[in-house]
C-alpha cells in the first residue's frame, strides 16, 4: 500500500540550531573512541579478556563455537586406535554432493581382525556442501560434523582429505556425539 | 650571513619533514585506526615486517609502495600536461602554506636571535588564504582534465563550495584580526600568551565557523559533496591512480595539518601553554643557564604547539567519522544564508564590544 511519509516535521528551534546534535554525536563517538582506545591496548599487553570492544582478533582469537555448528566432517577414531566406521557406505549414498570415496576393507577369516574397515575414506571438502546428511545416516557413529571451518587452501587437489587426515580422536568430540544423539537418536522421532 | 641561512634551512627541513615525512603516511594509518576504535572494530593491523606488526603503522609503508608501483592511468582523451599538472598544483599549496606557520615563539640563543617560522611576513594570514585558494585550480583542472563527466561534476562542486566558504572564512579572521591587531601570525601568536587571551574566549562564534570553513575547505566529511563515492565514484580524482592519486590524498592530509596548525595560532593560543607563561618556565630552569633554559623553553613550546595541531587533528577525524556528508544545497544554504551572515554579524558585534572597552 502506497503511504506518504511527512517530510514536513518542524524542528524546534533547537533542533535547528544543529550544533547541540552535532556535540551530542561527537560524545557519543569520541565516548566509544576512548573506551576502546583503554580496552585495545590492554590486548597487545597480554590481557585479553574484559575488555570493552567486543570485535575479535580472528586469527588469534576465535569465536566459541556452538556445538550445533556444522563444520568439515571427520572421522571419528576410538579407544583401540581405529576409526569407528566400518565402511558401510550409508554416508557415501546419503551424501546430496557425492563428495565421499570409500574402499572398504573387509575380514578374510583371520582371527583377532576387525570384520570392515574403510581402507580409504576420501572427502572432497572443495564439494562438501557441509549439510551433515553424511553424520545423520552414519549408523555407527564414526562420522561428525567437527567445529573446524578454517580449510581454505591454495589448491584445489589439495582439499582432498584421506584417512589418515580426516581422523580425529573421538574424545574430542564428545560434545558433538553427545549433540547427534540427541538430535538423531531413535527415541527422537 | 651563513648561520641565518643554516637556520632558515633547519627550519624548512624541520617543517617538510614533519608534514611530508611524518603526518601525512602517519595520518593514512591514524585515520584507518581512529575511525575503526570508533565503531568497535580493529583496524588496519595485518601489514607486518618480519611478523612484527606495530599496531598496522607498517600499512603507511606498504601504502606507499602500492602507489609507487601502481600504474599511472591516463584515460583516453584526456589532457595528458593538465592531467599530470592538476595534483602538482594541489599539493604544492598545502606544503607551502607552512612557509608562514609559526610553530613556536622567539628566543634568544648563544646570542642569535631565533623566531620558529620560516619566513615572517606582515601579511602572514592573507598569504595563507591567498596560497590554499591556489589549490581550487588544482581540483578543477583534475576534473576537466580527465575527460570523465563524475569528475568534473565534482570539480565543479569543488570550486563553488571553496568559494562560498573563503568567504564566510575571510570574513571570521576578520574578528580576530580586530581583536590582535595585526596579520602577523608570529605577534597573533605572542598576543595569546594570557590563557584568556586565547581567540577561542574572544571569538568563540568565530571558532566554529572557521572550523566549519576550512573543513569545508578541506572537503572532507560532511563537506565532502565534490568526492561523494555514494554520487560521483570519486568526484575530481576518479580517474587518478598510482602516485598522482596519492598527491591529491596527501594534500588532503596536509591541510589537515594546516588548519589544525592555523586554529592553534588563531584560537588556541599557539605555542602557550594555559597559565603557565614563558617566564615562569625560565625561572623554573634557571639551573641551566640562559641558553639552556632558552632552548629547553623553545623545545617545551614546539612541542605544545604540536601537542595542540594533533589534538585539532584528532578533532577533525573525529567530525570526519561522526557526521553525515551534507546534501550539496544544504552546504550551499548552510554557507551563504547561515555563516555568511553571522561571520558579518559577528565582526558586528566584535567591533562595538572592542568600542566598549576602549
Ligand atoms: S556434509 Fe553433506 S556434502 Fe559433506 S560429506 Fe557429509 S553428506 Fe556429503
Ligand atoms: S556411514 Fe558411517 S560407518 Fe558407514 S561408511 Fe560412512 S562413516 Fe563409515
Amino acid at each position: 500500500m502506497a503511504y506518504f511519509v511527512d517530510r514536513t516535521v518542524k524542528m524546534t528551534w533547537w533542533e535547528r540550531l544543529y550544533l547541540p546534535a552535532i556535540i551530542k554525536g561527537m560524545y557519543i563517538t569520541s565516548r566509544h573512541f576512548f573506551i576502546n582506545l583503554f580496552g585495545f591496548v590492554p590486548f597487545f599487553l597480554g590481557q585479553k579478556k574484559e575488555r570493552e570492544i567486543f570485535t575479535l582478533y580472528y586469527p588469534e582469537e576465535m569465536a566459541p563455537i556452538p556445538v550445533a555448528y556444522r563444520g568439515r566432517p571427520v572421522l571419528a577414531i576410538n579407544e583401540n586406535n581405529l576409526p569407528n566406521c566400518v565402511a558401510c557406505g550409508l554416508c557415501e549414498a546419503a551424501c546430496p554432493a557425492y563428495c565421499i570415496d570409500i574402499i572398504p576393507g573387509e575380514n578374510s577369516g583371520k582371527q583377532n581382525e576387525v570384520e570392515r574397515w574403510p581402507k580409504e575414506f576420501t572427502i572432497d571438502y572443495a564439494v562438501c556442501i557441509f549439510c551433515g546428511n553424511c553424520e545423520e545416516a552414519c549408523p555407527e557413529e564414526a562420522i561428525f560434523m567437527s567445529d573446524d571451518y578454517e580449510i581454505p587452501m591454495l589448491d584445489r587437489k589439495e582439499m582432498k582429505f584421506n584417512l589418515e587426515q580426516l581422523s580425529v580422536p573421538i574424545e574430542k568430540l564428545k560434545d558433538r556425539v553427545e549433540f547427534t544423539r540427541k538430535m538423531y537418536g531413535k527415541w527422537n522421532y | 650571513m651563513i648561520l641565518e641561512l643554516t637556520i632558515t634551512l633547519v627550519k624548512i627541513l624541520f617543517i617538510i619533514g614533519l608534514t611530508v615525512g611524518f603526518f601525512a603516511p602517519v595520518l593514512t594509518w591514524v585515520e584507518r585506526k581512529q575511525s575503526a576504535i570508533m565503531q568497535d572494530r580493529v583496524g588496519a593491523n595485518r601489514a607486518d615486517i618480519m611478523g612484527f606488526t606495530a599496531l598496522g603503522l607498517f600499512h603507511a609503508i606498504a601504502d606507499a609502495i602500492k602507489m609507487f608501483t601502481k600504474e599511472d592511468f591516463v584515460p583516453q582523451g584526456a589532457n595528458r600536461f593538465l592531467h599530470t599538472l592538476s595534483p602538482i598544483i594541489a599539493v604544492i599549496p598545502a606544503i607551502l602554506t607552512f612557509a608562514v606557520v609559526p610553530f613556536g615563539g622567539q628566543y634568544e640563543l648563544w646570542g642569535t636571535h631565533v623566531n620558529l617560522v620560516i619566513s615572517d611576513l606582515d601579511v602572514g594570514l592573507l598569504f595563507v588564504f591567498a596560497i590554499a585558494s591556489i589549490a581550487t585550480y588544482g581540483y578543477v583542472i583534475a576534473g576537466w582534465a580527465s575527460n570523465n563527466n563524475w569528475s568534473l561534476l565534482g570539480s565543479m562542486r569543488t570550486a563553488s563550495q571553496m568559494i562560498s566558504y573563503e568567504v564566510t572564512m575571510g570574513l571570521t579572521i576578520i574578528g580576530v584580526l580586530m581583536v590582535y591587531g595585526s596579520m602577523k601570525l608570529t605577534e597573533i601568536g605572542a598576543a595569546q600568551e594570557d590563557f584568556l587571551s586565547w581567540g577561542f574566549f574572544m571569538q568563540p562564534l568565530g571558532f566554529f565557523m572557521f572550523l566549519a570553513a576550512s573543513i569545508a575547505e578541506n572537503k572532507r566529511i560532511p563537506f565532502d559533496a565534490p568526492e561523494a563515492e555514494s554520487e560521483l565514484v570519486a568526484g575530481y580524482f576518479t580517474e587518478y591512480s598510482g602516485l598522482k592519486f596519492g598527491m591529491f590524498f596527501m594534500a588532503e592530509f596536509i591541510e589537515m595539518v594546516t588548519i589544525g596548525a592555523i586554529v592553534t595560532i588563531l584560537f588556541f593560543g599557539a605555542w602557550h601553554i594555559p597559565f603557565l607563561s614563558a617566564a615562569t618556565i625560565l625561572s623554573w630552569l634557571d639551573f641551566l643557564g640562559a641558553n639552556g633554559a632558552n632552548l629547553v623553553l623553545m623545545l617545551i613550546h614546539i612541542a605544545v604547539f604540536f601537542a595542540k595541531v594533533i589534538f585539532f587533528i584528532w578533532f577533525q577525524m573525529t567530525i570526519r567519522w561522526t557526521l553525515p556528508r551534507f546534501r550539496y544545497d544544504q552546504i550551499m544554504k548552510l554557507g551563504w544564508k547561515i555563516l555568511l551572515p553571522l561571520s558579518l554579524a559577528n565582526i558586528l558585534v566584535t567591533g562595538l564590544v572592542i568600542l566598549a572597552v576602549h
